[in-house]
């Protein structure tokens, strides 16, 4: 189907043309994979480097880990240029090229600014309320809401709230804490840049104004859900163990950094990929929050998939674009499944 | 005598000195305000927009201009049937539970009978077709996005029940059409496990039982597996029920005319519609949002079970 040059009805094969400009320059993802390859290397020998009978050589060991992870880092960012200049067989073909690029870049935001987030949050929130707690059915049910109540409609309520009036309750508040009033949802110049004026070009400029408001939302609608797993998850931690810690007289800090957290990493090891598959097919959100206003500032690999199908009944450019975000979404959660899954104790 | 008593208190630790030496548990106060203080911080936050949207949903038009937090004047009661009537929510509402109990009566019909075999039938492949099956769940649903509205359009080959009247090459589709809404949700991977799952737990004994008394496996199922799995069907049918309710993608995509859009998209397009008259459009969301609410209310503890042992949502 990847395959078909589609516009809205079968026109024969055009074999790989749609994944070629949509890669732009094969030795480019070659190189590009090459230096996520170096990445994970880097990540490897750093741990490698702390592991206790190795001692001897550990600054040797950093030192290297430091250079892949340079030489990493330079050949991602090489390719990445050198494929979004790569000619393409139209202009059309060359916006739809970089439309994808910076999604896969604005999906990295959204998961990054979201997830860890969310996810301590949910740890205080399941921590405070395994606690002895009165009315913790009562709590639950609360911070359990968010994530129950239809998304689109979350999304309209929040697409008041973070409008762009001086009289919009998030401006109300931004105000009272003695900020400016910013647009929120219309503002497509980076967060860094509207709230605190620094103007930094690519990639460390940061998540749109817009994007953060929908980043904030997401925390809001994820953080109860997660909470209510954690619970679970704490609830199965054996209780002899906390016991034999405070007889030991560890403080709660102690028990909480060598008994909690060690025993609910396989939770946060899964709820982490859960969210990050999530975010990668995060639609209704988005949807119905973007302002024609901040362009394509807040579409995410999700939302340009689905323009390049419905608006522009392109379908055989939009398949071509879903198996490439399947391949990748594939590719990392293998690889935080053989890197992270070691450091996860099932018990 | 005095001073034996006197020690015998001292070591039950009830002595009149100890308790006047005793400290006030400042340090026990001071932990139990910071935990409640975290919960009730963290629940103002997650009830704030309900509690906005509500309010502003009973205020004058000029309250809600200002976005007040409480509205100024009397209730606005007749702003829900001003938006009921504006938005055409009756219609969309009306939609959404039609697509909602068809779908909803083909998923458990699907994954009660497949559910059953899969647990408790022995056939050729039956551990490969459903490792097959659950490893659907790993697909995204915007990959196989174009693929689904083709099929469901009729492109790849004629469907029944469709009409002829679609401009594609290839006859009947569902464009547009009930079954495009419904269909493609009858079957739910994840229904079929929950109830796979259920099933296999059944003792041997029960069926053993059964067959001698002349059970077939379908009287088998019906008769005394149902009763025992209430639970289970229950907790599908309530997610799935979420599921359709909240589903927008799928009918953005295959839905070109009001008939059957569902509430989801009548809530997206009453944006436009109410513009700047936020309180109404606030009631619109309280009318979506309304059933599943109630429902969380009063399921509330299989619910939060549910998803939390699933993990999944529409």
């Amino acid at each position: 189907m990847s395959m078909h040059d589609w516009r809205t009805r079968n026109m024969g094969y055009v074999e790989f043309a749609n994944y070629s400009n949509i890669i732009g320059n094969w030795g480019g993802a070659f190189v590009l994979v090459c230096g996520f390859i170096l990445l994970i290397f880097a990540y490897i020998f750093w741990t490698e480097a702390f592991t206790a009978d190795r001692e001897k050589w550990f600054f040797l060991r950093a030192f290297i880990a430091f250079i892949i992870l340079g030489v990493g880092l330079f050949y991602i960012v090489y390719a990445w240029e050198m494929m979004i200049n790569a000619p393409a067989d139209s202009v059309r073909l060359l916006r739809y090229r970089e439309a994808f690029f910076n999604s896969l870049i604005r999906t990295f935001y959204y998961a990054f600014g979201s997830i860890p987030i969310q996810l301590s949050l949910a740890l205080l929130l399941a921590y405070v309320l395994f606690q002895n707690i009165r009315g913790r059915e009562l709590f639950r049910m609360i911070f359990f809401m968010p994530y129950i109540t239809p998304t689109v409609a979350t999304a309209v309520v929040f697409g008041k709230i973070f409008a762009p009036g001086e009289n919009s309750l998030i401006n109300q508040f931004t105000r009272t804490l003695g900020g400016d009033a910013y647009r929120w949802l219309q503002e497509r110049r980076p967060f860094l840049e509207v709230v605190f004026g620094w103007e930094i070009e690519g990639f460390f400029a940061g998540p749109s104004m817009a994007l953060v408001a929908i980043i904030i939302v997401g925390i809001w609608s994820y953080t109860g859900y997660n909470a209510v797993i954690f619970l679970a998850g704490l609830g199965n931690i054996p209780k002899d163990l906390y016991e034999a810690a405070r007889v030991d007289g560890a403080s709660e800090w102690l028990i909480f950094r060598r008994i909690t957290l060690p025993l609910i990493s396989p939770v946060t090891y899964y709820l982490a990929i859960l969210g990050f598959i999530g975010t990668f097919q995060a639609f209704n959100t988005i949807y119905v929050m973007r302002d024609t206003r901040v362009l394509d500032q807040v579409n995410t690999a999700a939302l340009t998939i689905f323009d390049t199908f419905k608006v522009d009944g392109n379908y055989g450019y939009a398949t071509a674009q879903s198996i490439l975000l399947f391949v990748i979404i594939l590719a990392l959660t293998q690889v935080q499944r053989n890197l992270f899954e070691k450091r996860v104790f099932y018990g | 005598m005095v001073d034996k008593i006197q020690t015998q208190l001292t070591i039950d630790g009830y002595s009149s000195a100890q308790v006047a030496t005793k400290k006030f548990p400042f340090r026990k106060i001071f932990n139990q305000s910071l935990l409640y203080g975290t919960l009730i911080f963290f629940s103002i936050l997650s009830l704030l927009p309900f509690f906005w949207m509500i309010s502003t949903s009973l205020m004058t038009a000029s309250d809600a201009q200002v976005s007040r937090v409480l509205p100024t004047t009397v209730l606005q009661f007749q702003n829900y049937q001003s938006a009921w009537v504006e938005g055409n929510f009756g219609k969309y509402f009306m939609n959404s539970v039609i697509i909602a109990s068809v779908t909803l009566t083909g998923m458990v019909v699907t994954s009660v009978l497949s559910g059953y075999a899969f647990a408790r039938i022995k056939f050729y492949g039956r551990n490969f077709i459903f490792t097959a099956l659950l490893a659907t769940i790993m697909v995204p649903e915007t990959v196989t996005l174009v693929p689904n509205y083709l099929t469901i359009r009729g492109n790849i080959f004629p469907l029944p029940l469709g009409n002829n009247t679609a401009w594609f090459e290839m006859g009947n589709s569902w464009y547009d059409l009930l079954p495009a809404l419904t269909v493609p949700f009858m079957a739910s991977v994840f229904s079929i496990f929950l109830l796979r799952q259920f099933f296999a737990t059944i003792p041997d004994e029960l069926w053993e039982a059964a067959r001698i008394d002349g059970c077939g496996h379908f009287r088998f199922l019906i008769t005394i597996c149902l009763p025992i799995a209430k639970p289970a069907v229950f907790t599908v049918v309530l997610l799935g029920f979420v599921g359709s309710w909240n589903s927008f993608m799928w009918p953005i995509i295959i839905t070109e005319s009001e008939t059957w859009r569902p509430l989801m998209m009548g809530l997206n397009n009453f944006v436009q519609d109410a513009g700047t008259r936020t309180h109404l459009l606030m009631a619109g969301a309280c009318i979506t949002i309304a059933p599943i609410l109630v429902i969380y209310f009063i399921a509330q503890k299989s619910f939060t079970q549910g998803v939390a042992t699933s993990g999944l949502k529409g």
